[in-house]
């Protein structure tokens, strides 16, 4: 009767919630609250597919549901992103029957870092997609390798581990266990040497010792070898074997060709792990490159919008992550035709105020350098520090406008110049800058 | 005149490079001489060799490794800090310097003993905040961040004053230590770029430097930024964070 009652309740408060826009995370808190064991408490369906990692969680997750349903598997997953275990609570309440049997072929979980152990207490994944491990919102996270010790309580050992082998931080869940392994071959778009301010990949996560990359995809994924332990890539089972950014296309496996929507290395990685998860699951390949070509995200990380007569798009980065930021000021630089990029920081972190801005140094702004970027604009609270990091980059000074307030520097784009604009910024800045378009 | 950024690859986690950098720019500015030299595990270093040695903050478990290879500094390093050379060590680098450090399963490794203070780790929360500090004999605050999970004892002479942020531990509202013109501090991070009086204070230090033309007016953005963050951390204090 109390799970009756407990999934009932859940179910009452989430279509409340729905119907006044409030948060998913309430009625899977209240439901915990009434019966704490509740999710141990309903039947799961054969698979539970759980994705976690710094960057691409919530792209990842949107990807595979895409390719499932469109392949007539029904799913349930948490669109909203509410990734700790109320939301993850609401999300298999909210779809499971009254008798507490959940009604879809497959529950798909997007679960945050730091609090999978306590998720998968209950819920243990029949697989566990890790993306990657990255410097990312530090001043919560501690750094990659705390990060690294919270994850391995979450894996148990009847859990199929789905890992990045390109990631030397993240392969190192996979020691001693049976792995499905996927990552990219070496890459047109790859660099010999790191190309990045900082070197995450230049120690072994295992032995400590110097390690060497055979070839960089970006920052510390790509190829690498300890020179001493002998902790090395693994082979990967689905692979990435060609990319070309320029023409925005991807191929995996050698022969399924994917268009693509994005042309960035994070989103062909998004779409390779969502590919490797519903291959496991066993669609096609051919039918999962078809419908993952020109796949548009419905996730909001990018934005078009047009400004006068000009047009743009805003690239939801995150602040605190540096390799966002890279990544989506090497989309920028990739504009041909010639760009204006302006950087939003006015609110450091979305969810808890920190005045932190040590992140800012660990992007590659050099970059920019590039004379497909016209005009740099810098904006928002904490304009200083980003004037005081670009002081320290080898921009050209005429390059870059300094306007404090994002009102005025949204009218300063507002001009006859053709240049496409890209707006960088993060979740908790980018609402300022769209309304006042 | 010779920078030294000691572990560079290693030491180097919330963007602590840009200390280095920024102590060259204002020496550049002021038409100093500079040459920066970065070193890391196993290099060939003479410590005496130069004006400024930095060291900045790294994981649990490079802190472990550098502690390894930062043995064979031990007498020099304890000779500089007495002749009053100016080092700065941020984050859990100036643990090194102390008894031991103490890791989240209990085993103890031997630091330096340059100092008697013991840090001991743990695994369960990462402690983390803003911070608003006061340092002795100046009336300027210096802003930063701390991200740890140690817990210092024993620091007889402590650097800051904390008005806002993480003490060494919960006993004590002081953080950091002096000696002579050694400064460890857990802050993280660019806390020179972040904090131009406290960059000035200290490159006036260096031997040779000529500190008539160090001034905030080489610093516009450093120090216009400086007030920023210095007015949005001050309207938290007595805030629920």
């Amino acid at each position: 009767m109390k799970k009756f009652f407990t999934i009932l309740i859940c179910k009452f408060l989430r279509f409340i919630g729905g119907l006044v826009g409030k948060g998913s995370s309430l009625p899977g808190q209240v439901a915990l609250k009434m019966c704490p064991d509740i999710l141990s408490r309903v039947e799961l369906p054969e698979y539970i597919i759980a994705v976690t990692g710094s960057n691409g969680k919530t792209s990842t997750v949107e990807m595979i549901a895409h390719i499932l349903t469109e392949n007539g598997k029904t799913v349930a997953w948490n669109k909203e992103g509410s990734n700790q275990i109320e939301g993850v609570t609401t999300l298999v309440l909210g779809n499971s029957s009254l008798g507490g049997k959940v009604k879809k072929d497959i529950l798909l979980i997007e679960s945050d870092e730091r609090f999978a152990k306590y998720t998968f207490k209950y819920i243990k994944p029949t697989h566990y997609v890790i993306t990657n491990l990255y410097r990312d919102q530090l001043t919560r996270n501690g750094h990659p390798e705390w990060v690294f010790d919270a994850l391995k309580d979450s894996i148990y050992p009847e859990t199929q581990l789905i890992l990045n082998a390109d990631d030397p931080l993240v392969s190192l869940f996979g020691e001693g266990r049976d792995v499905i392994w996927f990552g990219a071959d070496k890459l047109s778009s790859d660099t010999k040497e790191l190309d990045s301010v900082y070197n995450d990949g230049a120690y072994c996560p295992k032995c400590k010792s110097p390690m060497t990359y055979t070839t960089h995809h970006y920052n510390h994924i790509g190829h690498y070898e300890c020179t001493s332990c002998g902790y090395k890539r693994h082979d990967t089972k689905y692979t990435i074997t060609s990319v070309d950014l320029d023409e925005g296309e991807m191929v995996i496996d050698g022969s399924n060709k994917i268009t693509l929507a994005l042309r960035s290395l994070y989103n062909i990685y998004n779409i390779l792990a969502a590919y490797t998860v519903a291959s496991i699951v066993g669609i096609d390949g051919k039918k999962i490159a078809s419908d993952m070509s020109d796949y548009v995200m419905k996730n909001g990380r990018v934005i078009t919008f047009e400004i006068g007569s000009r047009q743009g798009t805003m690239l939801t980065s995150k602040h605190e992550n540096s390799i966002s930021y890279d990544q989506s000021i090497r989309l920028a630089c990739a504009e041909k035709n010639g760009c204006d990029v302006m950087f939003i920081v006015d609110a450091v972190s979305r969810k808890y105020f920190t005045s932190d801005v040590s992140w800012l140094w660990d992007i590659d702004f050099e970059m920019l350098k590039s004379e497909n970027v016209h005009e740099i604009i810098l904006s928002g609270t904490y304009y200083n520090d980003l004037a005081v990091r670009f002081e320290h980059t080898d921009i050209p000074e005429d390059k870059i406008k300094i306007i404090p307030e994002i009102e005025k520097a949204c009218h300063y784009l507002d001009s006859d110049r053709k240049e496409y604009i890209y707006v960088i910024t993060c979740f908790s800045d980018k609402g300022k800058f769209l309304a006042l378009l | 005149m010779k920078l030294l950024h000691l572990y560079h690859d290693i030491m180097n986690l919330y963007g602590d490079y840009a200390n280095i950098v920024a102590m060259e720019s204002l020496l550049k500015k002021s038409g100093h001489d500079v040459e920066v030299c970065k070193r890391s595990l196993g290099d060939d270093v003479k410590l005496s060799d130069y004006d400024f040695i930095y060291i900045g903050s790294g994981t649990e478990r490079n802190q472990k490794v550098v502690l390894k290879d930062i043995m064979r500094f031990g007498d020099d390093l304890r000779k500089c800090i007495d002749s009053g050379k100016v080092i700065l060590m941020t984050g859990n680098s100036f643990e090194m310097l102390g008894k031991s450090v103490t890791d989240s399963s209990g085993k103890a490794f031997e630091g330096l003993g340059i100092f008697t203070f013991t840090a001991v780790e743990q695994n369960k929360t990462r402690q983390t905040g803003d911070a608003i500090f006061t340092m002795e004999g100046s009336d300027k605050k210096l802003v930063g961040f701390i991200n740890k999970c140690s817990s210092i004892s024993g620091i007889e002479a402590p650097l800051f004053g904390v008005e806002m942020g993480l003490p060494d531990n919960d006993n004590v509202s002081t953080e950091g230590i002096r000696k002579n013109n050694f400064f460890g501090t857990h802050l993280t991070g660019p806390v020179l770029m972040k904090n131009p009086y406290f960059l000035i204070y200290m490159a006036s230090l260096i031997p040779g430097a000529d500190s008539s033309r160090f001034s905030a007016d080489l610093l516009p953005h450093e120090t216009a930024g400086y007030e920023v963050t210095l007015s949005e951390l001050t309207k938290r204090i007595g805030e629920k964070i």
